[in-house]
């Protein structure tokens, strides 16, 4: 029983401290000057002494504008001019303070480490035809893993057998859920809403999608932003020049206007407590992190505190096509039959030869002919002529699928208007006509455009390898004012430093390799469609976790906020801090010491619970 | 060589750049940068990692003897 007591006296003995210095504090009222000095005394030491050998402990680290020391002779000094209550209630409301800073802190990294702890720390394995639970890292290549609802996938894993729908929001931040079956993959991390699934591993735990994911994302947490470092800069600066500040305050000022000198060392005592530049140093890294993780949670990965601000002030948004503003999949779009022969015909030979390629323009051929019911025969004496298209016989006549060089080769004329078509389709050497593809805008991309330009993107920009009619048809379909078609790489490139120059800051949206040097040099990278290739993850500044094209403008909202809330907090301390320097300089103003403590860890936390207000993604 | 040091009790964000300003005065240590809000040491030295650790533990226990420094 004792032991308890006094294990828990030892647990909350600051607090109990804390709390007989206030209540002594508060006695110190009551009575007369000697014996208020006495109660005084007595609360400063109980909150004090701590504090006290902290700063000697600094002051012999030859770390002279610590905190602890600045306040520390803020509460001594107070002492000396015989402001005793002020002394106590520097000390006393720097211990608080302190506390409500810790929780904040602590609270905000934990809010981050939930949003981040998407990983499980075991799974079930079938090993040796046991069940056994094994750490995730464990886990290898083949596996068979067993994941029941409420259970997280560790790893990237195809299923065996069974059906579940998949909660894939910590990857995403979609929250519809995910169907799979027999066959299909899935990413670690997701959790199991329902049912029972038997997966192979197909992944080691430290490679999954959702581990990059969080390498990026901790990875972030080093990179700083423009506001970070000038705060870090300005923290050096501010503390000594506020100190020397007090230092000439404290002595010159007395003899200059011949008054007294407790005055003085009173409004000097304000400047020290003043001097501290914590709140800055919180909350602006703060206020970053929570963005990153906030950021995180709806899928838009940040590698970075700079790429919110170069994200927040972006003028020029330019983009790839294939793959991000459309689908990378390819739909037909006409079908152009010479008489005599019929479009059903044409698309028939197109698709049973195709059938047996497994070229994209083939599935897309073969999906068209699907949706049509158009019938299938087979044929014989298949082969495929890379980059042309393939030969076959149909009942010993000679058919030809592909582009005008097979046709050139075959020596089979083009008419004029079937030259640009993609599909060329011959039967014994009569051409029968052409099939044109296209690739198709992504759903939603139309609505995310505008939604860019509400936001005050000036100018939007397509920039692609395609040939230029096309381009400037998808362009003008999905509301992007300007388009350049037929660009090499490095002709794009070129057109994006031209951008550039205008010093705009330009953003650029892009998912492939190709993409890498334009997003790493674009003033914001965005790679779309995610964790898929590497190159552009790399190179990028924002990494978008699916190809949901809401959460461009979405990623833009985000930016612009966790800057804005940086901001405030910069300029809220440092404004409260100033006003009260300037108050303590009009003399005469009672209280202004217990400002000065509320200027310093008041506003730490106020700015901290302003920076926590980051962490949330939810209404942007 | 760049290692990952985790750090516990930090009180503030000042004290951790202070932690970084000393680890990276101490030989064999090209560069430390301690951030405050992920707990993290990121050192960079060319020390073998058996003579880092105990360097780093000695620096963090000058520094403040509730400091809880560990390999990552």
């Amino acid at each position: 029983m004792i032991h308890r007591f006094l294990s828990f006296l030892y647990k909350k003995e600051l607090y109990l401290r804390m709390g007989m210095a206030g209540v002594l504090l508060c006695l110190s009222f009551f009575f007369d000057e000697r014996i208020a000095f006495f109660l005084s005394l007595a609360a400063m030491l109980l909150v004090g002494l701590p504090i006290f050998w902290q700063a000697l402990r600094r002051l012999w680290q030859r770390e002279l504008l610590d905190e602890t020391f600045l306040m520390s002779i803020a509460a001594v000094g107070a002492f000396a001019i015989g402001e005793y209550t002020e002394g106590v209630a520097v000390m006393l409301f720097y211990l608080i303070g302190e506390q409500f800073e810790h929780r904040a802190v602590r609270k905000s990294k934990k809010v981050i480490r939930q949003l981040m702890s998407i990983h499980p720390d075991t799974a079930m394995v079938e090993r040796d035809g046991e069940v056994v639970e094994l750490p995730s890292d464990e886990v290898v290549l083949g596996d068979i893993i067993l994941l029941r609802a409420g259970e997280r996938a560790p790893t990237d894993c195809i299923v065996l057998s069974g059906c579940a729908s998949l909660d894939a929001s910590a990857l995403t931040g979609e929250s519809l859920p995910v169907e799979v079956k027999e066959g299909d993959s899935l990413s670690g991390g997701m959790l199991c809403l329902d049912g029972f699934l038997r997966l192979e591993c197909t992944c080691l735990c430290a490679e999954s999608a959702s581990a990059r994911i969080l390498k990026l994302v901790s990875e972030a947490q080093n990179k700083k932003s423009k506001q970070e470092t000038f705060i870090t800069k300005f923290a050096h600066i501010y503390t000594p020049v506020v100190v020397a500040c007090a230092l000439l305050l404290a002595t010159v000022m007395p003899l200059v206007f011949r008054q007294s000198f407790a005055q003085w060392i009173h409004t000097a005592l304000v400047f020290l407590v003043v001097s501290c530049p914590c709140a800055l140093l919180i909350s602006v890294p703060l206020s970053f992190f929570g963005g990153i993780g906030g950021a995180a949670s709806v899928g838009i990965l940040f590698k970075g505190g700079n790429a919110f601000e170069a994200l927040a002030r972006a003028k020029v948004a330019v983009f790839d096509k294939t793959g991000t503003i459309t689908t990378g999949t390819l739909q037909v779009r006409e079908i152009c039959p010479v008489p005599p022969a019929s479009e059903d015909t044409l698309l028939s030979i197109a698709a049973s030869a195709e059938n047996l390629s497994s070229h994209p323009l083939a599935k897309a051929i073969l999906t068209f002919a699907q949706t049509q019911n158009t019938p299938l025969f087979e044929v014989q004496q298949f082969s495929e002529k890379a980059g042309k298209g393939l030969l076959a016989q149909k009942d010993g006549k000679p058919i030809a699928v592909g582009n005008s060089y097979l046709m050139a080769e075959l020596g089979i004329g083009v008419p004029a208007h079937l030259a640009s078509a993609q599909v060329l389709v011959a039967e014994d050497g009569i051409l029968l006509g052409g099939i044109f593809l296209a690739d198709t805008a992504r759903p939603g991309i139309g609505d995310a455009i505008s939604q860019m330009k509400g936001l005050g993107i000036e100018k939007t920009m397509m920039l692609s390898g395609d040939r230029a009619a096309i381009v400037s048809a998808m362009a003008q379909s999905v509301g992007i004012d300007e388009c350049v078609g037929d660009l090499l790489p490095a002709d794009k490139y070129e057109r994006l430093e031209m951008l550039m120059a205008s010093k705009k800051g330009v953003i650029y949206v892009g998912d492939g390799i190709n993409d890498a040097p334009s997003l790493a040099r674009a003033d914001v990278g965005i790679a779309m469609g995610g964790i898929g290739s590497d190159a552009a993850i790399e190179a990028a500044d924002v990494v978008l976790t699916d190809d949901m094209p809401d959460k461009l403008p979405r990623a833009i909202k985000i930016a612009r906020r966790t800057v804005k809330i940086a901001r405030q907090n910069i300029v809220f301390a440092l404004s409260v801090k100033f006003a009260v320097m300037i108050l303590s300089l009009w003399g005469g103003v009672s209280g202004v010491m217990w400002l000065a403590v509320f200027a310093d860890v008041g506003v730490s936390v106020l700015a901290i619970l302003n920076a926590m207000r980051c962490l949330s993604a939810k209404g942007l | 060589m760049k290692y990952k040091f985790s750090v516990e009790g930090l009180d503030c964000p000042n004290c951790a750049a202070r932690l970084g300003r000393m680890l990276s005065a101490e030989e064999g240590i090209q560069s430390a940068s301690v951030n405050f809000l992920t707990e993290e040491i990121i050192i960079e030295s060319d020390l073998a990692i058996d003579v880092l650790t105990p360097a780093v533990k000695k620096v963090a226990k000058a520094f403040s003897k509730s400091l809880k420094v560990e390999k990552k």
